[in-house]
């Protein structure tokens, strides 16, 4: 054990290479293409703590994940788990020792379970792999006691993936990932593949095990308001960078960055409060080719000069992380107008 | 009553299997106004893109119509051949799919499309048709047109791509809109943008619009009525404020309380235990009341009939008097 934060993500970054092949470059004359995934993030996350990222597609936040869990080598930066880092060679042992301590569970529940295996097999398999439970008798029984904590029957054991719902598959994930009793676990839109009612119920089962077992949580989501419902802080990230961390309470009632107020503002509003919901001019830009500063900038209604050119570094603003010039310096009012 | 463009009454689908008959839509009857956005909601598996499907003909056999009708402005076109079916949908009727890649045709130009569509269905030289095409970019927020006309599929992003898609749907000048799930596909701040789109469109051509959607965040954006669906039967329908304010139905309830919202800061969201039952297996009586909290006598045996109950329709035996168990 350690002390400071559980998980420190320090300066991450990822850069693919999606160029055309070299002799291609050559004859055709083509430059090298980079895309950007991850650039300079920086966060951490306390023990039982969720914390929470969010963006639109392709603001990076499952990169950042899926670097997170080891599953893509960082470009640059690092992560430091418990005191044991993702990249250093010279903690190899550690970090194996590590890993089954972090589990993911994914998006779609029909593409994340294989449809060969019976669901005691899949739910086994981290046990099996890690050589958590000795005998075939112990793995049945470890099996037949993780089913029910996610709201399954021991008996659901002996079916397929494809007899199962979307929500008992998410429930066969989080049971599986589960199995190797984690501390950390990375959830990339848990919910987004499922119907409302059913989500309901897989967020407050989340909650449940996160309470029970004491787990920490990353968890990724485009929906502002299951974020908000389970996360202690929050990241909001835009094409690649963190552009806001903020606690969930203040990010909600106190948002900084321009972008995190428009994000807000997009929500549909339930309440038929009478509040418009604002629509957003523009799209997104090109991770390939980013606009110069302030990637937000040619979306931005408080765009400046300074934000074409100068890229605005993570500031402590009140009791907030903002990269944004405008707030930084002012010039962009600190309370919300209406969000 | 008269001047409704849709009027579906008792609007039944059946699946013929081995197993026997499956009712996929059972009984379903709601009009839809000029102008008026009718926002149908359930979950998967409700039987809300058959019902969409079913009034433009397009269920895929063995499915079929197995009962009831349906009129577009008063004139039936559930028993319609094939022929005659295919030159009202596009023209009369006009459709948005979720997946604007899948509906768009990856290898000819979008103005091609565009054209295609409105010679289809218009007597318009293709010179003309394309000069309504570029009107139609320019009117569902395309900017530069006449840059974007030549683009194919794959050089537009997901927002664009549905923007053709609704500029396709429009090409035609058609008076009623399906759009089923229009926006899931899209990230929040655009799905911001089309719902504005849709919204204009409709008001301005007088368009009605049925739209089909898991989000109740969007229908109560943009829907004036919403019919709420459960295992193929309407359980609840009525105006927006009525149903979103003070539903009735304990699905309805159910399903508005299971959405987080930014607005509260409630600890645990409600749950409606169980999950939608399968076409095989759905319940006698009323099909909810295995996962209904408030079940009672007559709910196992008897099924409840949508009838007025306030401002809105609603099938739950809480609100009408029981029939005496027998």
């Amino acid at each position: 054990m350690s002390t400071g934060p559980f998980l420190q993500v320090d300066n991450l970054g990822c850069v693919f290479d999606v160029s055309r092949r070299w002799l291609n470059r050559v004859i055709e004359g083509l430059p090298r293409r980079l895309l950007r995934a991850a650039a300079g993030v920086t966060f951490s996350i306390e023990r039982r703590e969720t914390f929470a990222l969010v963006g639109e597609s392709g603001s990076g936040k499952s990169t950042v994940a899926r670097m997170m869990v080891g599953l893509i080598a960082p470009t640059t930066g690092d992560v430091v788990i418990d005191g044991v880092s993702m990249t250093d060679p010279r903690q190899a042992r550690e970090r194996r020792r590590l890993r089954q301590r972090i589990q993911m569970v994914f998006q779609d529940p029909y593409a994340s379970l294989n449809p060969r295996w019976r669901a005691r097999d899949i739910v086994a398999e981290p046990l099996r792999a890690y050589g958590l439970a000795g005998t075939r008798q112990d793995i049945d029984a470890e099996v037949g006691a993780l089913l029910p904590l996610v709201g399954l029957d021991p008996a659901d054991g002996a079916k397929y993936p494809h007899e199962f719902s979307g929500g008992q598959r998410q429930r066969i994930a989080l049971a599986r990932a589960l199995a190797s009793r984690p501390d950390f676990v990375v959830c990339d839109e848990p919910t987004s593949a499922l119907d409302v009612s059913v989500q309901a119920q897989t967020l407050n089962l989340m909650r449940d095990l996160q309470e029970r077992f004491g787990l920490t949580y990353l968890f990724i989501s485009h929906n502002l308001a299951v974020v908000r419902h389970m996360a202690n802080r929050i990241g909001v990230m835009y094409l690649g960078r963190l552009v806001e961390v903020a606690d969930a309470r203040e990010l909600f009632g106190a948002p900084k960055h321009p972008y995190t107020r428009m994000l807000l503002a997009a929500v549909p509003d339930l309440t038929l409060s009478g509040r418009a919901r604002k629509a957003v001019a523009g799209e997104p830009p090109s991770p390939i080719d980013p606009p110069a500063g302030c990637a937000f900038h040619p979306r931005c209604p408080h765009a400046r000069d300074q934000c074409r050119t100068e890229l605005p570094q993570l500031a402590v603003v009140q009791s907030s992380q903002v990269a944004c010039h405008g707030v930084a310096e002012g010039w962009i009012p600190a309370s919300p107008s209406g969000a | 009553m008269t001047a409704a463009v849709l009027s579906v009454r008792n609007l039944t689908v059946a699946f013929p299997t081995r197993r026997g008959t499956l009712t996929a839509v059972d009984g379903v009857s709601f009009d839809i106004m000029p102008g008026e956005v009718l926002g149908v909601v359930g979950e998967s598996g409700a039987g809300k893109s058959l019902t969409g499907a079913a009034i433009i003909g397009l269920i895929e056999p063995p499915g079929r119509i197995a009962g009831g009708e349906v009129r577009l402005a008063d004139e039936r076109i559930d028993h319609l051949r094939p022929e005659a079916l295919r030159r009202i949908r596009g023209k009369r009727i006009g459709m948005v799919f979720q997946d604007p890649l899948t509906s768009l045709n990856p290898l000819f130009r979008i103005g091609d499309q565009l054209v295609e569509t409105i010679t289809t269905h218009t007597d318009m030289s293709s010179a003309q048709a394309r000069q309504r095409a570029l009107s139609l970019l320019s009117e569902v927020g395309i900017p530069a047109p006449q840059q974007r006309i030549d683009n194919y599929p794959h050089q537009l992003s997901g927002g664009m791509r549905q923007r053709v898609v609704l500029a396709l749907a429009l090409a035609a000048g058609p008076e009623l809109l399906i759009a089923d799930e229009p926006t899931t596909a899209l990230d929040v701040s655009i799905q911001a943008q089309i719902i504005a789109l849709l919204r204009t469109l409709c008001r301005q051509r007088g368009l009605a619009v049925m739209l089909i959607t898991h989000d109740m965040g969007m229908i109560a954006e943009i829907a004036d009525r919403v019919a709420v669906m459960y295992a193929g039967r309407i359980v609840e329908i009525g105006p927006l404020h009525s149903v979103i304010r003070s539903p009735l139905h304990p699905y309805t309830r159910g399903l508005i309380g299971s959405i987080p919202t930014i607005d509260s800061d409630k600890d645990r969201l409600v749950q409606i235990p169980g999950s939608m039952p399968r076409l095989t297996a759905i319940p006698h009586g009323c099909a909810f009341h295995p996962r209904c909290p408030r079940a009672f006598a007559p709910c196992p045996t008897h099924r409840p009939e949508l009838k007025d109950q306030a401002h809105a329709q609603v099938a739950c035996w809480l609100y009408h008097e029981a029939p005496s168990a027998t």
